[in-house]
Formats: structure tokens, C-alpha cells, sequence
């Protein structure tokens, strides 16, 4: 091992102590506020280390009341803008992948959505939605399906990979056998992607979850999670913020490292 | 397949498209011709965004936002890549705090990032602990305050990064670090001459990727400083929007960040081409 060799092994170390620390650090803050009582969240100089724990902030936010509601209304979007996003991307995905053609098309249209500042389309949205009377609604259903094209890209993206992988010769051979191609698609080829559509909904899911600017702008009181926890940020509830950011962050850090192996796959190539 | 089965493609490409275009392409060209609107079709929102000082100061804060954002996550980026792409063991407790930023939602990690920087937050706490004095990290206005939203901004999407660097690193064969070894290159010309050509590809799907989420910051500023703290273009826009009633305005203003994102980004898809060598561009980026 030259000088050099060992240098850099001794950069590797460090970097990877440096990138745990500033992982970790705001983690545990996340989670000391939330257990902690208010008089001690906004103590100075600042309490590293608890005092004294509670759990009034976690109760709040299951018993009802604004938190509640939030979480409820932020789960029905999800839930809603994960079937849209999956179904389309479904179909996306397929004609991408059988078609050279419908390759090309679809990944520029994919592209370009990619492009696209969000607050160009979330303004005359909103006007547009309250026109159809879906602004701002106790259901969210326009939010839902704003999120929907927003989590399609991905989720199509995953999906054709997953097509691509299953050998034509299979379909073409049911069709001599006289399928048609919807009977074809439904029945021979979906059900060998089932990872993928669970990996795309559960993916569209957390987009949902987390999304935070189209958010603000279209359901300014029927709030979701993310304006909420942004709003008790900003005008001082500590102990309310972290707890709602802690019940937020938790499904979805359960779920992304379950989802690694296929995270990891579908994001680098990488697999093992 | 024949007949049939091209006609299931096509309608299976033409109702996510059609989709798409209700929800993005539709509003866009409404909002595109309601900046004209001003009382009658007028120029009147642009020359009012135009003469407006706090537009330009937005503007520049933009630039310098992305541009800094960029170079400091590009960096971080690509020394994450190097150290879990090379390093056959890595723990998985590294690994998943690489990915942490990443994995927590958004408007999680800016809380806490807003708790450690405020003037009594954990920062100027730890900093009064060592003995030195408190820093106005968040200070509307300031140049502390632009450099709190970059370190920010790059702390929450380097491990993006990360990933799609570590994509374009799996695709160099390992014969070529052996042999670049035994010609008796070092660790430092390996980097040079062996990895950052096979990189090239990554990091141009990287730039344009990031480039764009970059130049359309939105909620690390909001949430950070507030809309008047650091404006940039998509602040000053959901200001006019939603303070100040001026939706036409509002609309010609984010008419111009969608113009400034789409040349930029036509600059980097030149600026590929005339690198050359590329080949076929990765599609990744389009997951992340």
C-alpha cells in the first residue's frame, strides 16, 4: 500500500464518520423534541440531553383535533394519487416498452414534466380547481390527482423496467393461441411484475406523503402533513411540529429501507 | 403483435399522456396567457416584474443559490460515490446515513435544519458552549442567511446525487483500475484518468437533474427565512400570489423562472453534445 493508498483510506474513514454524524445529529433532535416537554424545547442555551420525557405532544396528535385530521387527509391523498400514478404508470410503461416508438414519446413527455417549476403549474391550478370546485375540499381529490401526475414519471420509469425484462416471445405465443392482447396483458404479463407495482405504489405513496409545495398552494386550510408541520414550524409549536414530523418520517423510513434492495436497483443499477 | 396489439399501446400511452397534460400542460399554457392579463392582453405584469428591484434581487439570489448549491453537492456527491462504490464492505449504518437526507420527508429535515439554525437553536448553542459567540445564521436579508439555504439545500440533496454518481461508477470495469495499477498509476490518476472520463455521462444526468430541482428551490427558503428572508424567483412568485393578491403578476414571474430553468437546461443538453462521447444518456435521473 503506497503512502498515498493510505491517505485515502484514512478519508474514507473520516468521511464516513462526518456523513453519520450529520445523519444521526438531526435525527435524535427530531426525536428529543418531540418527547420533551415545551418549557425545555425552548430553553437556552439549548438541552442536548432530556430532561424529563412526555408523550402529551404524540397523544395530540392521534386524539384528534387538527393533527388528526391532517394525518388522516395527507393517508386518502396518498392512497388516492399512489392507484392513479400506478395504473397510469402501468400502462406507460407497457407501451414504452413494447414500442420503440411509444419509448421515445413517452420519455420526452416524462422529461419535460421533470422540467417544470412547480409553482408555474400550482397558481392557475388553483384557479382552475376552484372553477371545478375541487379547491382547498375536506376530500383533497384535486391535490390527489395533482400528486397522481406527479408520482407518474417514477413509477412509470420502474415499471418499464420491470416490462422490458419479460421475453415478447411469451405474449406472441398466446396471441397464436388466439388471446387478445388486453386478455394477454392482464392475465400473463401483469402478474409477472407484481414487485414492481407494489415498489411503484408504495413509491407514489411516499411522493404524496411528503409533498409539500403544490400542497401549500392548493389546500390552504384543509391542510395535509407537510403544510402543517410547516406551519407549526414557523409560528412556534416545537413540541407539536416534531411529534407530527416524527409520525410523518416514520412510515416512510420503515418503508424506503425495507424497499432498499429495489431502491437501490432501480435508482444505480446496483443489486446484491 | 399486430393491429390489436398496437392499438392497446397506443391507448396505453395515450391516456397517461393525456393525463400528464391535463394536470401540468393545461395549467402551465393557462397561466402562461393569464400573465398577459391585465385588464385587456397587455405586457403590464412583465414590465411590473421587470421594474421590480426585489425581482432581480430574486433572480440573482437564484443563480447564486443553484450555482453554489451545485458545486458544494456535486462535490460531497461525488466523494460519497467514491467511498461507497469502492469500499466493498460498507456498513449498512453508513450507508442508510448517507441516504437519511434523502429518506425523510422534505419539510421533516428543514424543520429540524430551521431548529438548528435559529438564533437560539442548537448551532449558537453548541457555539456558546465552545465559548464563541452567537451567529445570525437565519438573518433575513443577510449573506449568512443565502449561505444557511445552500448548505441546506446540499445537505438535504447530496445523497441524490450520490446515487446517480454511484450508478454511473458501477458501469467502469474493474480490468481497467487493475491495469491502470499495474502502468503504476496512483490513486489520484486513477481518479483522473480512469474514473471521471467513464463518469462523464452520470454527471451530465446529474447536472441536469439537480440543475433544475436547484433553480426551482421553493421550501428549504420558505421555511428556512421566509418568503421576504432570501427571496428567490418561486418565492417572489408565491408572495405575489398569495400576500399580495397579484395572480397575473405572479403568474409572469414564474412564466420567467420556467423560461430561465428550460434554457439553462438546453444549455447542459449543448454543452453534453459538444463534450461528445456520452452515448446514450441515462434515464435514471428520471426516478429520482
Amino acid at each position: 500500500m503506497s503512502v498515498e493508498d493510505r491517505l485515502l483510506a484514512f478519508a474514507r474513514r473520516a468521511l464516513s464518520v462526518l456523513v453519520v454524524a450529520a445523519s444521526a445529529v438531526p435525527l435524535y433532535l427530531l426525536i428529543k423534541q418531540a418527547l420533551t416537554p415545551e418549557l425545555e424545547s425552548f430553553a437556552w442555551p439549548p438541552v442536548w440531553f432530556p430532561r424529563s420525557l412526555t408523550l402529551t405532544h404524540l397523544r395530540a396528535v392521534i386524539a384528534g383535533g387538527e393533527l388528526s385530521v391532517a394525518l388522516i387527509l395527507s393517508a386518502k391523498v396518498a392512497v388516492t394519487a399512489a392507484v392513479v400514478a400506478t395504473v397510469l404508470g402501468t400502462m406507460l410503461g407497457y407501451a414504452m416498452a413494447r414500442d420503440p416508438r411509444c419509448r421515445a414519446l413517452g420519455l420526452s413527455a416524462l422529461s419535460a414534466t421533470r422540467l417544470l417549476p412547480m409553482i408555474a403549474a400550482a397558481m392557475p391550478l388553483a384557479t382552475i380547481l376552484i372553477w371545478l370546485r375541487l379547491y382547498d375540499t375536506i376530500s383533497g381529490l384535486g391535490l390527489a390527482l395533482v400528486h397522481g401526475a406527479l408520482a407518474l414519471p417514477a413509477a412509470a420509469i420502474l415499471l418499464f423496467g420491470a416490462f422490458v425484462k419479460i421475453p415478447i416471445e411469451l405474449e406472441q405465443a398466446a396471441y397464436l393461441d388466439g388471446a387478445s392482447p388486453l386478455a394477454i396483458f392482464l392475465r400473463l404479463t401483469l402478474p409477472q411484475v407484481r414487485s414492481a407495482l407494489a415498489a411503484a405504489f408504495v413509491l407514489s405513496f411516499l411522493a404524496s406523503w411528503d409533498e409539500f409545495g403544490f400542497a401549500l398552494l392548493l389546500q390552504p386550510t384543509n391542510r395535509t402533513l407537510p403544510p402543517l408541520i410547516y406551519y407549526y414550524t414557523v409560528f412556534g409549536d416545537v413540541g407539536a411540529a416534531s411529534a407530527l414530523a416524527l409520525v410523518s418520517a416514520a412510515p416512510v423510513l420503515v418503508a424506503l429501507i425495507a424497499l432498499r434492495p429495489v431502491l437501490f436497483h432501480g435508482l444505480s443499477g446496483r443489486s446484491r | 403483435m399486430n393491429r390489436h396489439g398496437r392499438l392497446l399501446r397506443l391507448c396505453f400511452l395515450c391516456i397517461p399522456l393525456a393525463y400528464l397534460a391535463s394536470q401540468f400542460a393545461f395549467p402551465l399554457i393557462s397561466g402562461v396567457v393569464m400573465s398577459f392579463q391585465a385588464g385587456g392582453l397587455s405586457l403590464a405584469n412583465y414590465r411590473f416584474v421587470l421594474h421590480d428591484r426585489l425581482f432581480w434581487q430574486a433572480c440573482a439570489n437564484n443563480l447564486v443559490v443553484a450555482g453554489l448549491s451545485l458545486g458544494l453537492e456535486f462535490a460531497l456527491g461525488l466523494s460519497f460515490a467514491l467511498l461507497l462504490g469502492s469500499m466493498r464492505g460498507v456498513s449498512i449504518v453508513t450507508e442508510i446515513a448517507i441516504l437519511l437526507p434523502f429518506l425523510i420527508p422534505e419539510i421533516v429535515f428543514l424543520s429540524v435544519a430551521r431548529y438548528i439554525l435559529l438564533p437560539r437553536g442548537y448551532l449558537n448553542g453548541a457555539l456558546l458552549a465552545a465559548g464563541l459567540g452567537g451567529v445570525g445564521w437565519l438573518d433575513p436579508g443577510s449573506r449568512m442567511a443565502l449561505a444557511s439555504v445552500i448548505v441546506v439545500d446540499a445537505w438535504h440533496v447530496t445523497p441524490v446525487v450520490t446515487l446517480l454518481l454511484l450508478g454511473g461508477l458501477q458501469t467502469i470495469p474493474a480490468e481497467l483500475y487493475e491495469a491502470a495499477r499495474l502502468d503504476g498509476a496512483g490513486a489520484l490518476a486513477r481518479l483522473r484518468y480512469v474514473t471521471l472520463p467513464f463518469l462523464r455521462p452520470a454527471l451530465f444526468a446529474a447536472l441536469l437533474l439537480r440543475g433544475v430541482d436547484a433553480l426551482r428551490i421553493f421550501s428549504t427558503v420558505l421555511v428556512l427565512t421566509g418568503a421576504e428572508g432570501t427571496p428567490v424567483l418561486s418565492t417572489y412568485a408565491y408572495q405575489l400570489w398569495s400576500d399580495a393578491l397579484e395572480p397575473q403578476i405572479a403568474m409572469a414571474a414564474s412564466v420567467m423562472l420556467a423560461l430561465l430553468i428550460t434554457l439553462l437546461s438546453l444549455a447542459v443538453l449543448v454543452l453534453r453534445r459538444r463534450a461528445g462521447g456520452a452515448g446514450e444518456p441515462s434515464w435514471d435521473y428520471l426516478a429520482a
